[in-house]
């Protein structure tokens, strides 16, 4: 898998350093660089070409749309799998915290209604068994 | 209080409930009004009929004097109580990507990429959003240019106009600090955690016998190749300035 992206990454490469290499031509444009720019133009193209080839490869690939925010706004792709991580982290302990404090309820009214309804709640364990050890 | 044992747990229904006919309460009580914001229970209930409400256990039946009462929902072997990024393997990742300070910019991430990519997109229209609210038109082949079509991208001499010279500026690139090289200075003794000290190390050097001997050497030869030198017992107003 890797592999398809450090093709991609190298038809990236080569056509972004041609197109640069292209605009060093066109800053201050000579007659004689007319074949230069020629050859750039049709290199462009076929670095297209393969850019277009590598789409096969990489159609079953999904980016969220989020990282789209980030990059328009010149900040680092990173950031947001680490945002992401962040927040992973954060809803999991949130949801840790919930199970906890429910399962600690629970065991405590069981025994505070064994207490005061005893006969009501060996019927009801007996229904639904012993609860499983949280 | 049986009135209240059975509110309890008529609460803990997820789905609302649909009507008292639906339901097969006794007649003259309607069931407790239901919180709209409960989310569904995990495990459907098998038997369950569309909008009527789920299905119940024959009143009276099994689970007497316990009125709505259900099974419990099958339960999950991944819940929240699980660290899921263990789970899912994912520390290395973390560690990359929550143990290091990440760089802010983009020009940190795609550091051989040339221009000013640090800008936002949108000011000059190569934003990704507007790529995929307006999309190019795909579709048609690519093919070399041929002759008559480069005619077309013959291009006057001489610099670009002043507009659009700003395109392939690219910013300055923060070079590292590289470390100084060492002059080849006399052959030092070892240094010792205390020689570290640059001042120390200034003074080590002033200290130092021959250099002292070579300072007054120059001073001297100074002195006498000088058109203001009185003779060799004048003092000059140079000789105390270091060489």
């Amino acid at each position: 898998m890797a592999e398809k992206f450090d093709n991609l990454e190298e038809h990236l490469e080569k056509f972004v350093e041609n197109i640069r290499q292209l605009g060093i031509i066109v800053s201050d444009f000579q007659p004689s660089s007319q074949t230069g720019l020629n050859q750039k133009l049709n290199f462009m193209i076929s670095g297209l070409q393969d850019i277009e080839k590598c789409r096969q490869q990489l159609h079953d690939i999904n980016v969220p749309l989020e990282v789209f925010e980030y990059i328009d706004q010149g900040r680092n792709p990173q950031l947001y799998t680490k945002e992401c991580l962040e927040r992973a982290l954060a809803k999991n302990e949130q949801v840790k915290g919930k199970i906890d404090t429910l399962t600690k309820f629970k065991s405590l009214l069981i025994s505070e209604l064994g207490k005061v309804f005893p006969e009501e709640m060996a019927k009801y364990k007996a229904i639904h068994g012993e609860d499983p050890p949280s | 209080m049986t009135e209240i044992f059975s509110t309890l747990f008529g609460q803990n229904d997820a789905q609302p409930s649909a009507g008292p006919a639906g339901l097969g309460f006794a007649a003259g009580k309607p069931p407790p009004p239901m919180p709209s914001n409960q989310a569904p229970v995990a495990a459907q209930i098998p038997g369950q009929l569309g909008d009527e409400g789920p299905t119940l256990r024959k009143p009276g039946a099994m689970n007497e004097p316990f009125y709505l009462l259900r099974e419990l929902p099958v339960g999950n072997e991944l819940t929240g109580n699980t660290n899921l990024i263990t789970h899912y393997n994912l520390e290395h990742a973390f560690n990359k990507f929550c143990g290091k300070k990440v760089k802010e910019k983009l020009s940190n991430f795609l550091p051989e990429l040339p221009g000013m990519i640090d800008c936002p997109g949108v000011q000059d229209g190569s934003s990704l959003r507007s790529l995929i609210e307006k999309p190019p038109v795909c579709g048609n082949s690519f093919s070399p240019l041929t002759g008559a079509l480069l005619t077309g991208f013959r291009l006057h001499t001489g610099p670009l106009p002043e507009q659009y010279r700003l395109m392939h500026i690219q910013p300055p690139k923060k070079k590292s600090k590289q470390k100084r090289n060492p002059r080849p200075l006399d052959p030092l003794p070892p240094e010792t955690p205390s020689d570290s000290d640059p001042k120390k190390k200034k003074k080590k050097r002033d200290d130092d016998p021959d250099r002292k001997k070579k300072k007054k050497d120059k001073k001297k030869k100074k002195n006498r190749h000088s058109p203001d030198h009185p003779g060799l017992t004048g003092s000059q107003p140079n000789s105390n300035s270091l060489r």
